[in-house]
């Protein structure tokens, strides 16, 4: 409990009693107030004298927002008046409305004003050309707040309805990106009360006060609840504002306190006595803080922190507050690049000389300019998330206050980049929830509660399967499900080693799960369940492989490493670790199959063919046990003939980019892969931008196989059918002879069911018949396409020969009386076997 | 008369035709395949989606076996263009293109499956609307939007149906592509019974014209005679 503060600054009657508001200009030189009466005062920071006066501005001021040249007035007569600072005079009108102002925001960069006034548009003026002017229209009841966020993209406007209403600006045309319902309490708009949402100075962030009088942070990205700062106030939150480095928030509400919180913690630092107080403003640089009341006074409190404090506000840019900072981890699903000298982004820091604390001010004076690469340097780099192909994006170039603007140059040695390690299925935090696994059998998810977890796992079919739930001590961040069982991993902490734990789903002894820990020092970086195994890779390069019931039956180390991840299908494991440095600066995925049973390996180092620059997503084994991969390119490849070894090749088998439902272009969505069943591509289709699937639980969507074998766009303007009808045909015969290849595979290398067999003879028809379809459509072009029919009827597989006699028939119906007869010798040919075969 | 129903069949009728239709199904839980007369239903396995007949996945959804995947046309965003379509032109909406080769027609078309086109009404839209979003509520995404959409449809294509009727006076026909069964049912009674009356108006006159006609025919003037009895509705 930190102590009531004595020395206080004196009041200064500024403005008759009634509301009162106060901004300060961005350089800190001066502070300006309006209020009721028809002055606006101008007090220069430093100096303890009279401030300037601007005498015949409009009565009952409610809003006030400044830049360094200029400042703005709303009043409730609805006229907002810019005035200048070097002059101290009457400008010109921005914009009126007819009917009162109620709140201006500036964009960071002074070029625009949005103005909220009683009338349900809001305004956005630009500052030159009053003309120029962008609504926000979606608003049901007036906006009593408005606020840009710090790079001026965004602008949040708490609304009298109690939702905070958040619009992208940076468009031509304000675009309403979320609505953050219940959150804020719906306040009238000319409540003393505050709703407004103040945005954290790296942008990440707002916050805002609830009805339960906290103030609730919330992420800007997904409109997530973050931390809260709660159990402060007794009375409802007046006003808020972050400290400049987003290291303090100071709260005032109706209950007569000032409140000083610390962001990291959420606890408060110091209470102040100051009763009413509606507005109040740190400094921009300095160790003071201003606040009016509403009878009109004005405090300008000089060395607002004390000194034990005061340290806090020289920190850089503090990180606004996350339940699960994306920064401060390494998610285990991330598909992110090392750059080179990569750095840990959870401690940006905007300067680095004079920060109290920072380690790298004592380690390396000397590299001060080169040693901070281009993670965070320009203090809201973090700003940005890393995009689909592991990469910045270079938003994050845009000058923001305290920007030195300087790229500096590294220093360091060139190093490969690698590929990070993840567990297929699994999505990084959000909030405070995270899907541990997502496939076809269920879900696992996870909630952090703190101190523990609570881990949920359900099923899709809830006749076979029971729902469970459970709380998790041991924090489990892995898992992986199939119809047998579940199993979970944990990562090392404090002093416990690594978990593995299993928990098969039926039992006919009274307990039957089982935990293993791993030996000290080593993590889990990737967990796969399959029918019969159980496979760990671990952070010193082991594969771990235990059977269903905890046995370890094999421990190897991995030849690529680092590991990257691990799939199992029955016995058959799949690793992938980090090879050889390519040639375009990223190590090669290579992948390793064997069979655990048999002690063989299929497949030994062979390379993921990937794309320059792409990312695995997910790897996965299909239903019948073919591996799949899906790359961040939005590829699906299927592994041909990988139980043979050398013999492996990667096949696409459906690029999500030319999907149909794409080809309009107004779509702009991303497949987040779940499974390869049914020769269908099992996914989650993901919208606005997401990357992963949240909560609630999404649909499964799926897509039939698609190789990309033509332009599909241009098909689609084709008027004449038959145009459209041979590349579809072209793709049927070559993806029916793909599915036969991998059902032949499959047949030849296990004890084929009397099911599959026929399955085998069916899929041979079906290429046949793809054959027969596009001799028909080849036959009806004309005579002239003759050549390219007989070649069709040669890649026929029919060793009875009746297909070939069917495309005779089919060559005569349309009575190519030539083809029909070559087709005859053909037919001839094969029959007596003197076919070349090879050529 | 034996039966004493209108001609036609009557809204339960069509809503029993209706659900021969398909539509796509997410089980809950498992089902083996069944034999039936109708045809054969494939066997459910969760989570795969599996195209059933709309009374078996009503069955299945009452009973929280399933849960039903709504076609997509029945989303807000489809049924807005479509809606804005009806408004902006005075002809129905098109139906959704027949598949090539297709030689069967509703209910035994895929168009109220998860594959069916979005952009348009099949022709056991209202009534497989109304039973979607009275037993499926839940799967529907924003079902209230659905409901006001669906109903603003009907109220826009009835009006047309009513403002076709007038145009028959004069003996021209009307265009119906894309009129829905359910449509077709409410609409029977009274633009029969429009046609009728306006065939009564007209037989005296058309009795009297024909009695002309053989007058002249018999003066040996003669003339094509015309028979303008059916109206193509």
């Amino acid at each position: 409990m930190a102590a009531v503060i004595q020395q206080r600054p004196r009041a200064r009657p500024a403005h008759p009693a009634g509301p009162t508001f106060l901004t300060y200009t961005p350089n800190g030189k001066q502070l300006v107030t309006a209020g009721s009466n028809n002055v606006v005062r101008v007090y220069a920071t430093g100096s303890d004298g009279e401030p300037t006066n601007l005498d015949d501005c409009q009565e009952n001021n409610t809003a006030i927002a400044a830049t360094n040249d200029f400042f703005l007035t709303g009043s409730e007569d609805g006229t907002v008046c810019m005035y200048s600072l070097d002059t101290y005079t009457y400008e010109k009108m921005l914009t009126r409305c007819t009917l009162p102002i109620r709140d201006i925001a500036l964009s960071p960069d002074g070029q625009w004003a949005a103005v909220a006034s009683d009338e349900l548009t809001v305004k956005i003026v630009n500052i030159e050309d009053t003309f120029k002017v962008l609504y926000l229209r979606d608003l049901p009841k007036p906006a009593k707040h408005l606020s840009f966020d710090p790079s001026g993209s965004y602008i949040a406007a708490s609304c009298a309805d109690g939702i905070i209403y958040v619009y992208k600006v940076s468009t031509e045309e304000p675009e309403l990106v979320r609505k953050v319902d219940g959150l804020i309490r719906s306040l009238d708009v000319e409540s003393e009360s505050s709703s407004r949402a103040v945005w954290h100075p790296d942008g990440r962030a707002f916050a805002a006060p609830t009805a339960t009088r906290d103030i609730q942070v919330v992420s800007t990205g997904d409109g997530e609840r973050q931390r809260a700062f709660s159990g402060g106030h007794m009375g409802d939150v007046t006003a808020l504002a972050w400290s400049p480095n987003g290291a303090l928030l100071i709260t005032a509400a109706s209950d007569r306190k000032i409140l000083l919180w610390d962001v990291k913690t959420q606890k408060i630092l110091a209470r102040y006595d100051y009763p009413s107080v509606i507005n109040m403003a740190w400094h921009p640089t300095q160790n003071i803080v201003s606040f009016v009341t509403s009878d009109g006074e004005l405090y300008i409190y000089e060395n607002f922190l004390q000194p034990d404090t005061s340290a806090l506000l020289q920190k850089p840019m503090q990180p606004s507050p996350y339940i699960r900072d994306p920064l401060a981890e390494t998610s285990g699903n991330a598909t992110k690049v090392l750059t080179n000298g990569f750095k840990d982004t959870s401690n940006p820091r905007e300067k680095r000389r004079g920060t109290p604390d920072s380690l790298d001010d004592i380690l390396g004076p000397e590299l001060e300019d080169e040693d901070d690469f281009v993670s965070d340097d320009d203090g809201a780099g973090y700003l940005d998330d890393v995009n689909g192909f592991g990469k910045r994006s270079n938003d994050h170039l845009e000058p923001i206050d305290g920007f030195d603007g300087k790229r500096r140059a590294t220093v360091q040695a060139w190093q490969p980049r690698l590929h990070q390690s993840f567990q297929p299925g699994s999505t990084p935090w959000r909030g405070n929830r995270k899907y541990l696994c997502l496939n076809l059998t269920g879900f696992v998810w996870t909630v952090d509660q703190d101190t523990h977890h609570t881990v949920t796992v359900e099923f899709y079919d809830h006749e076979y399967h029971r729902d469970f739930h459970f709380t998790d001590p041991y924090l489990y961040d892995k898992a992986c499900l199939n119809e047998n069982g579940t199993l979970f991993s944990c990562p090392p902490a404090n002093s416990n080693p690594a978990m593995v734990f299993y928990r098969p789903h039926e039992t006919w002894t009274t307990r039957a799960d089982w935990r293993t820990q791993l030996p000290a020092g080593e993590d889990v970086t990737s967990i796969s369940l399959s029918d019969s195994y159980i496979v760990v890779t671990t952070s010193t390069n082991y594969v771990r492989i235990f059977t269903l019931y905890g046995t370890p039956f094999r421990v190897y180390r991995q030849k690529s490493s680092p590991t990257v991840t691990c799939a199992s299908w029955r016995d058959y494991i799949l690793t992938m670790g980090n090879g050889p440095a390519g040639g375009d600066g990223s190590t090669k995925l290579l992948y390793t199959i064997e069979n655990v049973k048999r002690d063989e390996v299929c497949q030994s180092e062979d390379i993921v063919a990937l794309t320059e620059g792409a990312q695995v997503k997910s790897v996965f084994f299909s239903d019948n046990g073919d591996p799949c991969v899906y790359d961040s390119t939005g590829v699906l490849l299927i592994l041909q003939h990988w139980r043979s070894p050398g013999q492996a090749r990667w096949v696409p088998v459906l690029d999500t980019k030319q999907l149909e439902r794409l080809a309009s272009g107004r779509k702009e969505e991303t497949y987040w892969p779940v499974a390869v069943a049914q020769e269908k591509f099992h996914c989650i289709i993901l919208k606005g931008g997401d990357q992963y699937p949240y909560f609630p639980k999404p649909l499964l969507s799926e897509f039939d196989f698609k190789i990309p074998c033509s332009n599909s766009t241009a098909l689609k303007d084709a008027e004449d059918s038959s145009v459209l009808e041979g590349p579809k045909l072209e793709e049927l015969f070559v993806r029916s002879s793909l599915m036969l290849s991998l059902l032949e595979d499959l047949v030849s290398s296990t004890n084929a069911t009397h099911s599959q067999r026929t399955e085998l003879s069916r899929r041979e028809v079906e290429v046949n018949k793809s054959l027969l379809q596009l001799l028909n459509v080849e036959c009806r072009e004309g005579e002239e396409r003759g050549m390219k029919a007989l070649e069709i009827v040669g890649l026929m597989r029919d060793p009875s020969g009746k297909m070939v006699e069917a495309a005779g028939k089919v060559a005569g119906r349309y009575g190519r009386t030539v083809l029909q007869e070559k087709i005859g010798e053909l037919a001839e040919k094969r029959l007596l076997g003197v076919e070349d075969e090879d050529l | 008369m034996a039966l004493p129903l209108p001609p036609g069949l009557t809204p339960a009728e069509t809503a029993f035709l209706c659900e021969m239709e398909m539509v796509t199904v997410i089980p809950r839980q498992r089902l083996e395949g069944l034999e039936l007369l109708g045809g054969p239903i494939p066997p459910l396995n969760p989570p795969y989606r599996t195209p059933l007949p709309l009374w078996l996945a009503l069955l299945l959804k009452r009973q929280r076996r399933a849960n039903i995947l709504p076609p997509p046309w029945l989303s807000p965003p489809s049924l807005h263009s479509i809606l804005d379509f009806e408004k902006s032109t005075p002809s129905f909406s098109p139906p959704p293109p027949l598949p090539p080769y297709a030689t069967t027609s509703p209910p035994f078309l895929p168009s109220a499956t998860a594959n069916a086109p979005p952009d348009a009404l099949p022709y056991h839209w209202l009534e497989l609307g109304e039973m979607l979003l009275e037993a499926a509520n839940d799967d529907i995404p924003e079902p209230d939007n659905v409901r006001r959409l669906m109903r603003d449809l009907r109220e826009v294509r009835m009006a047309k149906m009513r403002a076709g009727v007038g145009v028959l006076e004069g003996g021209r026909e009307v265009n119906m592509n894309g009129v829905g069964g359910m449509e077709v049912a409410e609409g029977r009674a009274f633009i029969g019974g429009v046609v009728d009356g306006l065939r009564k108006i007209g037989a005296s006159k058309e009795l009297s014209r024909r009695e002309r006609e053989a007058e002249e025919r018999e003066n040996g003037i003669g003339g094509g005679e015309e028979d303008e009895d059916d109206m193509d509705i």
